[in-house]
This record gives C-alpha cells, sequence and structure tokens, in this order.
C-alpha cells in the first residue's frame, strides 16, 4: 500500500515538474537509459549535473566579479551550464542560460548579471526537485517498489 | 545494405566485434552493435549520458573528457576506433581542432556536437570535415544512427579509390590492415586484399568516372584535368615564387599560363598541395616515411621501364625539381593507380599541356648533382616533343612492367617468401631488410642481378618517372611518376652509402640491395621493345600475385606479427600498385621503414622519400608538425648518419635469419604506433631537425 502511495506521489511530482517546465523530454530519456545493468543511472547523472553546476556557477560568480568583465569567459562557462542542463533535460535552467547567452553577446553586464541570478535561481529549483524526485524513488525502491516510467 | 556489402572486409573490423563477414552476402546481423565509438566531451553530465545512450545502442564507447587525451588515444590507438564523437566547445583544445587534426593524422569519421545550434557553427563543423553534427541535448535516435557515417565514409572512401586513387586510399588501406591486426583470421585479410583488387578492378572500367578532385563534388562535370608532372611543376614553380603562404590560386594560374585550366582546378590542387605539405611536415619527421617511399616507389619506378622513350621529357623536368619531391607529390596529387593491373590502351584522360618554359627554381642542390649527367644530354626543349598522350596509351603498359618488377624483388628477398611470387611489397620489405650479400646471389631471380655499376643508371630512370605526362588512367600514369622517386633515392643512397660509408651493420647489405631496386627499372628502360618482354612478365605476375596473396598471408600469418604480414601480403594482392600506393596501412609501412632508413642512414633519403611515401604514411606523422621545414619537402639533400638507436633495431632485425623479416617488421610496427607520439624512441625531433636543417 505504501510502494503504491508512493509511486503515485512520484507519477505526481514528476507530471508537475514536466508541466511545469523544470524538467523535459531530455530527462524522460535519461530515465529510459537505466536498466538493471546501471542501476543508479539517473542518480549518476544527477549528482554529476549537480556537482557540474555549482562548479560552473561559482566560475560564474567570479568571472561576473572580474572587473572589467571578460564576456567571452563568461559565455563561455554559460555555454557550458546550458550544455549539460539540456542533457539532463533542466529545461528552465537551459532557457535562463539562453538569455544569459544573448546578454553576454551584447557586452550587456546588467543583463548579464540579472540572467546569473536567474540562472542560478532555476538552478536551484530544479536541483532541489530532482533531489525530491530521486528521493521518492529510493524509497520506492526501499519499499520494494519499482519505479513508474514516466512519460512526458 | 547494399553499401555495406560494397564495404571492403578489412574496413571493418571483425576482431572488435564490427565484423563484417568476408563474404559480401552474409553482413552479420549484428552490426553495427561493436561499432567503436570514441566520445569526447569536457561535460561530465553529457559524457556519462552519451555513454550510456550508446552502449544501449551495443557500441563499444570509450569516453573521454579531454580532447587532448582523446588525441593521444587516437594516436596510439587510431586503428581501435570505428568512429568519434567530440564536443565543439571544451577547454583543452577547440573541438573543431581535434576534428581537424583526426580528420588528417586518423581519417576516422568524426561527429561534433554541440548546444550551440547556431548556422555558422554547423557549418564550420562541416567545414572543417565533421561527417555529422549534433545538437545538444543529443538524442537517443540519433546516435542509433551514427554507425552509417562509419559506412558512408568507408564506403565514399573505396569510391574515391576507385575513382582517383586519392590519398583517402592509403588510409582506407592502412586502416583496413590495421583493423586486420586484431584480428587473427587469415581469412579475414585475404579477403579484404581480394576485395580491394576486385574494386580496382572494377574502378578500372569505369575509370572514365574519374574524379580527380574527390572533394570537389562539382568538379565531376568538368573536364578532368590531369596534373602531369611537368603541370605540376609548372604549379609548385608558381607556388614557389609566390610563396606557399601567399600562393592563391589566381595568382598560380597567372603564372602557369597553362591554356584551359581554371582557376577550381588550380584551387583544388593547391587544396591538395597544402594538405600534403602539412602531413608530409609531420611525415618526414618520422623515420617511418622512408619506408613507404621505398615500397611505393619501387613498385612503380618499374614503370619507368615503359617510358623510356619520354625520358628526355621527363630529363626536362628531372632538374628542377627533386625527384622524390615530384614522386611525392605525384603519387599524392595525381592519385594513385586505382586498378591493380594496368590494362593496355587505357583512356587518354583530358591533358593540359603546360608550357615548358616555366622558372624552375626548386632548391635542390643535391639533386643537380645526381641527375646532372641526364640533364645535360637532353635538352629540355626534346621534352616538347613527346606527346603525352601517346606516350601514354603506347609506352606505358604499366602493368606489365609494374607486376613485374615487384615479383623480382621479391624473389630476390627471402627465398620462402619468394615462393609466394605475389608479394611484392612484403618481399621487397623483406629484401630490403636483407642484410647478406649471399641471399641476393642465391635469387632465382629471372634477370640479372644489377650490379652496383647499374646505379649510375639509376638518374635515367629518373628521368623517365619524371616523364609524368599524359595521365594515363589513375593507374599506369601514378606508377609512371613513383618509379622515379625510387630510382633515385636508390641512387642516392648507393653513393652515398659508398663514399661516405655511413652505413650502420647492415649498410653493405643495403647497397647491394638498392641496385636491386634501381635494376629493374633500369633494364626496362634499357630495353627499346621494352613492353614486349616485359610487358607479358609482368602481367603473369600480377595475375600470379592475386592468387598468391593469399598464400602469401597465411604465411605471415604463422608470424608472430599477423597485422605486418597481413599489411605486406595485402599490397602484392592489389598487384604492384598496391604496395606503393596505400594498401599498406601506415602502422605497418611504418615498421618497415624505421629499419630502412636506418640501414641507409640517409636521413635525407627518409625525408625526401618521406613525400612519396607520404601517401602511405599519412598518419604515420604529426610528430612535430610544426618542426617540418619546406625545403625537405622539396629537397633534402645531405646524407645523414642514422640515429644509433635505429642501427640498433636494424641489427636486432638481421639477427635471425629466418625470423629477421617477421621481426623486423615486428619492430616496426610495435612501433608504428607511437609514430604520433613525440616520444619516439629512437628517432627524436631533434634528428629530424638537424637532418633536415641541412
Amino acid at each position: 500500500m505504501e510502494v503504491r502511495r508512493l509511486q503515485r506521489q512520484y507519477v505526481e511530482f514528476a507530471s508537475s515538474l514536466f508541466r511545469e517546465g523544470f524538467l523535459d523530454e531530455q530527462f524522460s530519456q535519461v530515465q529510459q537509459l537505466q536498466d538493471e545493468t546501471n542501476p543508479d543511472f539517473v542518480y549518476e547523472v544527477v549528482t554529476l549535473f549537480i556537482q557540474d553546476s555549482e562548479r560552473l556557477l561559482s566560475e560564474l560568480a567570479r568571472s561576473i566579479d572580474e572587473q572589467p568583465v571578460d564576456f567571452v569567459k563568461v559565455d563561455a562557462h554559460v555555454h557550458q551550464l546550458k550544455g549539460s542542463s539540456a542533457s539532463i533535460g533542466a529545461r528552465r535552467v537551459k532557457n535562463a542560460c539562453l538569455a544569459f547567452r544573448s546578454s553576454c553577446d551584447g557586452n550587456n553586464f546588467e543583463g548579464c548579471l540579472r540572467c546569473f541570478q536567474q540562472v542560478r535561481n532555476e538552478y536551484s529549483l530544479v536541483k532541489s526537485k530532482l533531489e525530491s524526485l530521486l528521493g521518492l524513488e529510493q524509497q520506492i525502491m526501499r519499499a520494494g517498489g519499482s519505479v513508474p516510467t514516466l512519460k512526458c | 545494405m547494399a553499401a555495406m556489402q560494397k564495404l571492403g572486409v578489412a574496413n571493418l573490423n571483425a576482431g572488435s566485434g564490427l565484423g563484417l563477414s568476408k563474404t559480401d552476402e552474409d553482413v552479420p546481423d549484428q552490426f553495427p552493435a561493436g561499432l567503436r565509438v570514441l566520445v569526447v566531451d569536457d561535460d561530465m553530465t553529457c559524457l556519462k549520458i552519451l555513454d550510456q545512450m550508446l552502449r544501449k545502442c551495443d557500441y563499444n564507447v570509450t569516453v573521454c573528457p579531454r580532447a587532448t587525451s582523446a588525441l593521444s588515444i587516437l594516436r596510439e590507438r587510431k586503428s581501435s576506433f570505428d568512429l568519434v564523437i567530440s564536443d565543439v566547445h571544451m577547454p583543452d583544445m577547440d573541438g573543431f581542432k581535434l576534428l581537424e587534426l583526426v580528420g588528417l593524422e586518423m581519417d576516422l569519421p568524426v561527429i561534433m556536437m554541440s548546444a550551440d545550434k547556431r548556422t555558422e557553427m554547423v557549418m564550420k563543423g562541416i567545414k572543417h570535415g565533421a561527417c555529422d553534427y549534433l545538437i545538444k541535448p543529443v538524442r537517443f535516435e540519433e546516435l542509433k544512427n551514427i554507425w552509417q557515417h562509419v559506412v558512408r565514409k568507408k564506403w565514399n572512401e573505396n569510391k574515391d579509390h576507385e575513382q582517383s586513387g586519392s590519398v583517402e586510399d592509403s588510409d582506407k588501406h592502412r586502416r583496413g590492415t590495421d583493423d586486420a591486426e586484431y584480428t587473427s583470421s587469415v581469412n579475414d585479410a585475404n579477403d579484404s586484399n581480394w576485395k580491394s583488387q576486385k574494386k580496382k578492378r572494377d574502378a578500372k572500367e569505369e575509370e572514365d568516372d574519374g574524379e580527380l578532385e574527390n572533394d570537389d563534388p562539382s568538379s565531376s562535370k568538368k573536364p578532368r584535368v590531369v596534373w602531369s608532372v611537368e603541370l605540376h611543376q609548372q604549379f609548385v614553380n608558381a607556388v614557389n615564387q609566390l610563396g606557399i603562404d601567399k600562393a592563391v590560386p589566381k595568382r598560380i594560374l597567372e603564372l602557369m599560363n597553362v591554356p584551359g585550366l581554371t582557376r577550381e582546378n588550380v584551387a583544388s590542387h593547391l587544396q591538395k598541395f597544402r594538405l600534403y605539405l602539412k602531413r608530409l611536415s609531420g611525415v618526414a619527421q618520422h623515420q617511418g616515411a622512408l619506408h613507404n617511399s621505398m615500397c611505393g616507389p619501387v613498385d612503380s619506378g618499374t614503370k619507368v621501364g615503359p617510358l623510356s622513350r619520354l625520358d628526355i621529357q621527363s630529363l626536362a623536368a628531372s632538374g628542377q625539381i627533386p625527384p622524390q619531391t615530384l614522386a611525392a607529390l605525384h603519387a599524392e596529387l595525381l592519385g594513385r593507380p586505382s586498378t591493380g593491373m594496368v590494362l593496355p590502351g587505357l583512356e587518354q584522360p583530358v591533358i593540359l599541356q603546360p608550357s615548358l618554359q616555366g622558372p624552375k627554381c626548386i632548391p635542390v642542390d643535391h639533386r643537380e648533382v645526381t641527375f646532372g649527367k641526364p640533364l645535360m644530354k637532353c635538352p629540355s626543349g626534346m621534352s616538347k616533343h613527346f606527346q603525352p598522350a601517346g606516350i601514354a596509351v603506347e609506352d606505358m603498359s604499366p602493368s606489365g612492367f609494374g607486376s613485374w618488377v615487384p615479383s623480382h624483388l621479391s624473389s630476390v628477398g627471402n627465398p620462402s617468401i619468394s615462393g609466394l611470387s605475389g608479394p611484392q611489397n612484403g618481399n621487397m620489405l623483406v629484401q630490403m631488410l636483407q642484410q647478406q650479400q649471399q641471399q641476393q646471389q642465391q635469387q632465382p631471380s629471372p634477370l640479372p642481378l644489377p650490379s652496383l655499376v647499374e646505379a649510375s643508371h639509376l638518374p635515367m630512370n629518373v628521368q623517365s618517372s619524371c616523364l609524368v605526362s599524359p595521365s594515363p588512367p589513375p593507374t599506369g600514369f601514378q606508377i609512371g611518376n613513383n618509379p622515379f622517386s625510387i630510382s633515385q633515392n636508390a641512387a642516392v643512397l648507393l653513393r652515398s652509402q659508398l663514399s661516405k660509408g655511413l652505413q650502420a651493420g647492415g649498410a653493405a647489405t643495403i647497397c647491394q640491395t638498392h641496385p636491386v631496386y634501381g635494376a629493374p627499372a633500369m633494364d626496362h628502360m634499357l630495353l627499346p621493345h621494352s613492353n614486349t618482354l616485359p610487358l607479358g612478365v609482368g602481367q603473369v605476375v600480377a595475375e600470379g600475385d592475386l592468387k598468391n596473396a593469399v598464400m602469401q598471408s597465411g604465411y605471415f600469418h604463422g608470424s608472430p606479427v599477423p597485422p605486418a604480414a597481413v599489411a605486406a601480403g595485402a599490397s602484392p594482392c592489389d598487384g604492384w600498385r598496391g604496395s606503393a600506393l596505400s594498401m599498406n596501412p601506415a602502422s605497418r609501412l611504418a615498421g618497415f621503414v624505421p629499419n630502412l632508413g636506418d640501414a641507409h642512414g640517409s636521413a635525407r633519403s627518409t625525408a625526401a622519400l618521406g613525400g612519396a611515401a607520404e601517401l602511405q604514411g599519412r598518419n604515420l606523422g604529426f610528430v612535430g608538425k610544426d618542426t617540418c621545414i619546406i625545403p625537405s619537402r622539396f629537397a633534402v639533400d645531405d646524407v645523414e648518419t642514422p640515429p644509433p638507436e635505429a642501427l640498433n633495431q636494424n641489427k636486432v632485425g638481421g639477427a635471425d635469419d629466418t625470423g629477421r623479416a617477421q621481426q623486423e617488421i615486428h619492430l616496426g610496427f610495435m612501433e608504428s604506433p607511437k609514430v604520433g607520439n613525440p616520444g619516439l624512441p629512437h628517432f627524436s625531433p631533434g634528428d629530424v631537425m638537424s637532418v633536415l636543417s641541412k
């Protein structure tokens, strides 16, 4: 019973993440890549994404604090963040990165600052969402159930 | 599926699971399972996901987070991969740079990927030679299909090969053989060889479709321009006059002043020329180059004979450009013969008659000395008398000579091998490795052994080789050119060795060996009616080669170095052509090369030959690419003392009579993977530099 409840909760939560644009179909692909030969695949990918993103965000923060701002360098970091967020399907982070890059292109410092805040916020959001999702998965597993497959 | 069937078996590695079967009919169901993919991306998240996606496709995946380490992996084990997927933006090396290097050195299909989907970025990827450009996030569906790039590339290479004997051939063949090294199946190797052979023959039939410029699709509609030696020489002169950096097609065209030649013709030729120089610069630093040149030229050298009438013409050309350079360039730019056997009465491609007046100003002092006589005897004006077209058709009879010579050589070489008569290349190599005179004397060669005296005639050969003119079908043509370099080298080597006594342990042997190489060509040349006898012989041999190719491979297979064996055997299969051309995997050739080079101790020949061999050894070099000096390409004239290590190697090879050939091959082979490695033990960049600078 507990498993059913958790599974339902998982599906609802995951659906909301897709619905609200935190995640996109790329995340579904990542989930589908997980199999018995690689049971922790999603967890590992999310962990990598979090590590990577935090590193990039701190580098971004440093780059933006520099005066004068090296927009090329900032842009390179944003590009990387965009790549990894796109890879994992963190759509809103990716979109924030897109806006960030156009600010970089225009050497728009104000815009960059704004976008940086936005990227950081989106990242924090998706990070907590992903952690919640993974937490639910683990609960389901511990309860002896299997994680429902999601359709976005 | 049809395309797959067309692939040479050797192209796909059976050993690693890719395994196309040897027969055309059955392509293993599991393909593309086992496709060996190297993924390069600094984004760990993406790398992880790609890794898993590719595994889901049943590919054999290797991931690498750094472009630089990916490059070294590829340089060391380039034959271990079928496909490379690389990110564009990487901190340690731009993905496009990696793409470029991979394209030049390994010729593996490379797929670029990036979150950057701007058209200009995709375009950049294409321009740099990417076979595909995936937008991140990469989807599973896209990856399921990427094997097609492997197939397509190989297929295209086959086509190119057939049509124009392009530079790519060497890579293709090399790869094929490389792959074979992971296989223990004799059949595979034989099969692939046989297939190549067959393909070439097929190519022959369609040769009027031949495209000189593979990379220029549009050129297919234009009349084919044959870059004869003279024409090419004019081109080189023009480039030299302008300076390689400032040479633009338009200016070159103006300087060349050849009616009928278009800017596009020049542009594409220039492109190839630049590529060639680029690669050569890398190759020249590696001793491996020597080997290639030796092998290639020897085979083609045979062709010289038939062309003897044209000697005068060639003479005119000979003094102006270092023979090696010419040969190398020819091999590279004119394309190698696409067919194993040359058919008499080949079609005459459209030929541009270059005006012979251009300034011939290539700095080759050494050359002048060597070839001074011939030049004196033959007024350059003479060359004008010869009609290129006539030459190709009437005199060439390339097949006969080409094959003939190789066989002769083989007989000279290792007795056991000689029995197989097929493997010119292998035998030649063996022969070259021979360090004992007796063996030479024992050989059952059909012709009298050439004496050292004959060496003096070599220059003549060179001349004839120059003759280049009408570019006959890809096959005959090329052959004519190559000989040139060979004989020259032989002559040079002989002299240098005799006069300077540079040799290491094997020097004496080498001297003798060389005359042999030169000899066949000479004989032909000297024979006014060379066509008659030699031709017949050659053809017979050629056929025999095909049949024997299998045997050859089998023979080698027993040996500890199957890959090498395959290489050696493989080329023969193709007929003489194979050896000169790219049939041999670079690595194999490389293996041989060191020995040869060392034995001769002639750095110069290495460099010069490197040019000729360059085709085959395309991958060889790239060590210290930048170090290369243009002069070296055109004329490296001094004979150098071989690096000590090299000598040692040589001795080792000679230690055991029976196993010697294999041993040396083996040594070479072992080293070949390191070719790209700056840390090459026995041939440091410094050595190269010193050699070249002289």
